[in-house]
């Protein structure tokens, strides 16, 4: 044990880089820079934080007369679970297989529980921060409405606390427990892939699943509603049925000190205890029997023939082609990069489409009305999810940090930057086109909207696509992360992919905006269908432009 | 041919001199040894002369051009083996090669001939077609070699070449570098062996904390040095103590 606090200490200190951020941002002043960016960040989050709160002020003045307001609690601590449920599964293989630090830490006198609870430990702390904007909103504002004792804060705090534990111990439980299988197989990287696909089927279907069953739970007859909504705390069970952690986490909170809060609080910190304790018991059964050997690939080793090799040696692609085609290989065969990646992009319709065929709330409803619209919000809108599905996935704004340790043979290769920055482009256009087509078809199929309005909005989304993958580009090309050690820090942990995606939805408000300024001035829709159209060529030619000058400027700085 | 004019790099806002006004010329045919101590100045050398590093004073020219002004012919004369293998462990062996043809304008023929022959030489043969990430450290050392082969550069560049290579790739290295400069091609490495430098160098240069301390062939190092018939090693410990 007392080897286990300083291995968490330095874990901390590596994963979120405190002394290369104090040496970076105080001593060589490096970044110092991106304080203010940083700053302007979380400024621009406020109007969104503005409206959560309206959002849960305005809940609760409709909940609280029919005393369901408890139920506020339960959503906003279930969406919590439900996002370390989902995105945990990333942080989990990837921090307990992929980190090149385990080659140093296996090799110590460390017992593997150590070793998984400092990696456990570092994926908590990013959880306490991932949730903290979707969770903190809901408990303080919340306790501020009910006019809160200092009890409530107190368990408040403590539920917070506990919060991710239960999800993340699941998913540390199940994820330990498929490496080991994985590892037993040769083909490690397609079953990683796999494996992870299947358990994200599962946890959405498990919600989705469950949503089904809670909304056809809810009789529409009116005399049952009012007994369901005269029953104290129904809408809590029904809202947390699906996940019962969220119910007991409730319950702790407006149960008071003792009777049911005590009761749920003993039972809501029990079982994250029990899963807690499951995870050394799991790592000394299974882990380093799972991450020994997960990275060692064993070749065929079977001596190429003279016939095979002159079929194989390249007649010479060119340049451009050449390197597409590598960084196209090293995202398809780098499970972290493509479960953050190229999946995504399917992964957003296919939310989609479980939502419409199994959902009956809002969700569904809005969505369908997507479908049946005709208004030029709709196209809009169909290329705002298209934009979603295909540019929002962090490849063109992890394009450069990808290549990490790698990147010296960019800089010695004799092809210019904009040949380079050409190839990364199309690669991560094409990535934008999957997803566009793919939520296209989901639009057209699924959801049943006219082909001439999906036609027009996938040329949007398209032209947007290009502006939006160059933004990402320049940002990452501005500050690549070329030094790491767990593949999952290129991609979903790199602040780059974060600032453009603040980015990307600044330019769509501002698109937004020009569009609903030209319907409000009694512009036809057509009309401003054409002038956004001509802007957004205009603008993705100039963006283009300065991508290109950009790199050749940056390439040449670059040190490594 | 390599020329540095009064090159200097330093590091922390000047604070750290890594290579300090070091002038120094390569010529058309000769294998020229770089030493030095740990931390001496030798790799960021190494890497600005090929482009990984920017010097912050001072010029570098490749068979007489400009690494700064003419970047891409100068990369296209040149190739690079870095101290450590870093390579895109994804590929195979053979895509990695494919690609290194396609950048550097390989055409079919020649590289066929040339992966085959370094094949069998660095005995890879069995190995390229599965993924680098299974390779070992000696056989990614090796694919980097054959890589840097590969485009029969008129200069080639290389940190500590000799490192996890078996003695076998490592005498067939000590040969393709002579092979190689006899063809009137300029080679450029850096090593701590230091027998092999005595051997294999038409001349050395000694580095330490930035500043080249000694340069010339082993007959004229061996001058520097007041007991006769001192070798290599005994001229570097006694000039990089001071």
């Amino acid at each position: 044990m007392n080897k286990l606090w300083p291995l968490i200490r330095v874990s901390l200190k590596v994963n979120f880089g405190l002394s290369v951020l104090r040496d970076r941002l105080f001593k060589k002043k490096k970044d110092i820079w991106m304080v203010p960016l940083i700053a302007l960040a979380v400024l621009g989050l406020f109007p969104a934080l503005y409206g959560y709160l309206k959002l849960i002020k305005y809940i609760y003045g409709i909940l609280q007369p029919m005393g369901q307001e408890h139920a506020i609690l339960t959503f906003g601590i279930l969406a919590g679970q439900f996002v370390i449920l989902l995105f945990g599964l990333y942080y989990v293989i990837s921090a307990f297989y992929f980190s090149k630090d385990l080659q140093i830490l296996v090799p110590l006198p460390l017992k593997p529980f150590a070793v998984m609870l400092s990696k456990f430990t570092v994926i908590l702390v990013n959880e306490y921060l991932t949730v903290a904007v979707l969770v903190l909103p809901v408990l303080i504002y919340f306790g501020v409405l009910s006019k809160g004792g200092p009890a409530y804060w107190i368990k408040a705090l403590i539920v917070y606390l506990l919060l991710p534990v239960i999800p993340l111990a699941i998913v540390s439980l199940l994820v330990v427990s498929m490496m080991r299988l994985i590892n037993l197989s040769r083909k490690k990287d397609a079953l990683i892939i796999v494996g992870s696909l299947i358990l994200i089927a599962a946890g959405l279907s498990l919600q989705l699943g469950l949503g089904v069953s809670r909304s056809r739970g809810l009789n529409p007859d009116p005399q049952v509603m009012i007994r369901f909504f005269a029953s104290p705390d129904s809408l809590l069970t029904k809202v947390g049925a699906g996940f019962p952690p969220s119910i007991w986490a409730t319950k702790t909170l407006v149960g008071g000190l003792t009777g049911p809060g005590l009761l749920n609080l003993l039972i809501f910190a029990g079982t994250s205890l029990a899963l807690f304790y499951g995870i050394p018991v799991m790592a000394e059964k299974l882990f380093y029997r799972g991450l020994i050997g997960i990275g060692e690939i064993s070749g065929r080793r079977k001596t190429i023939s003279q016939k095979d090799m002159a079929r194989q040696v390249s007649s010479g692609r060119r340049p451009i082609k050449a390197i597409f085609l590598r960084e196209w290989r090293i995202m398809n065969r780098t499970p972290i990069f493509l479960l953050n990646g190229s999946l995504t992009s399917l992964l957003f319709p296919l939310i989609i489409v479980l939502i419409t065929k199994t959902g009956r709330g809002y969700a569904a409803f809005f969505l369908r009305a997507i479908g049946s619209g005709t208004s030029i919000y709709v196209t809009l809108g169909a290329a705002a999810f298209m934009i979603f599905c295909g540019c929002l996935n962090g490849t063109a704004s992890s394009t450069f940090s990808r290549e990490g340790s790698q990147f010296w043979m960019s800089k010695v290769i004799p092809v210019s930057p904009r040949e380079q920055v050409i190839a990364k482009f199309l690669h991560s256009y094409i990535i934008a086109l999957l997803g566009a087509v793919t939520a296209s078809v989901v639009l057209v199929v699924v959801l049943h909207m006219k082909a001439a309005a999906c036609a027009a909005a996938i040329i949007l989304a398209l032209i947007t696509g290009i502006i939006l993958n160059v933004i990402g580009m320049i940002i990452d090309l501005a500050r690549p992360l070329l030094e790491w050690t767990n593949p999952q820090k290129a991609i979903k942990q790199n602040l780059n992919v974060l600032f453009a995606v603040f980015a990307d939805l600044g330019v769509l408000s501002i698109l937004w905006l020009f569009v609903h300024f030209m319907v409000r001035a009694g512009i036809a829709g057509s009309v401003i269908l054409i002038v956004l159209f001509a802007a957004l060529v205009l603008l993705s030619l100039v963006s283009f432009q300065f991508l290109l000058k950009f790199a050749a400027k940056r390439y040449n700085a670059i040190e490594v | 041919m390599i020329e540095l004019r009064h090159v200097s790099k330093s590091y922390n806002k000047g604070r750290v001199k890594a290579v300090d006004d070091l002038d120094l010329v390569i010529k058309p045919g000769e294998i020229f040894g770089f030493l030095g101590p740990n931390g001496a100045g030798k790799t960021t050398t190494i890497k600005m002369i090929v482009g990984l590093l920017k010097p912050d004073a001072g010029t570098i020219a490749v068979n007489g051009l400009d690494t700064q002004q003419d970047a891409l012919q100068c990369k296209a004369m040149t190739t690079y083996v870095p101290d450590y293998p870093a390579v895109y462990e994804r590929l195979t062996g053979l895509e990695y090669l494919n690609f290194i043809g396609d950048v550097y304008g390989v055409p079919k023929k020649e590289r066929l001939e040339r992966i085959e022959k370094w094949l069998e030489v660095f005995e890879l043969r069995q190995a390229v077609s599965s993924p680098i990430q299974s390779f070992s450290h000696g056989m990614k050392q090796k694919i980097v070699l054959i890589a840097a082969l590969l485009p029969a550069p008129q200069v080639m560049v290389l940190d500590e070449p000799m490192v996890g290579l078996d003695p076998r790739a490592a005498h067939h290295m000590k040969e393709l570098m002579r092979e190689h400069c006899d063809q009137g091609k300029t080679l450029f490495f850096s090593t701590h062996i230091m027998e092999v430098a005595e051997k294999l160098c038409d001349r050395i240069g000694i580095i330490n904390k930035g500043r080249l301390i000694a340069c010339g062939t082993m007959e004229e190092l061996k001058k520097l040095d007041q007991d006769e018939g001192s070798s290599l090693e005994n001229i570097f410990l006694e000039l990089t103590e001071k």
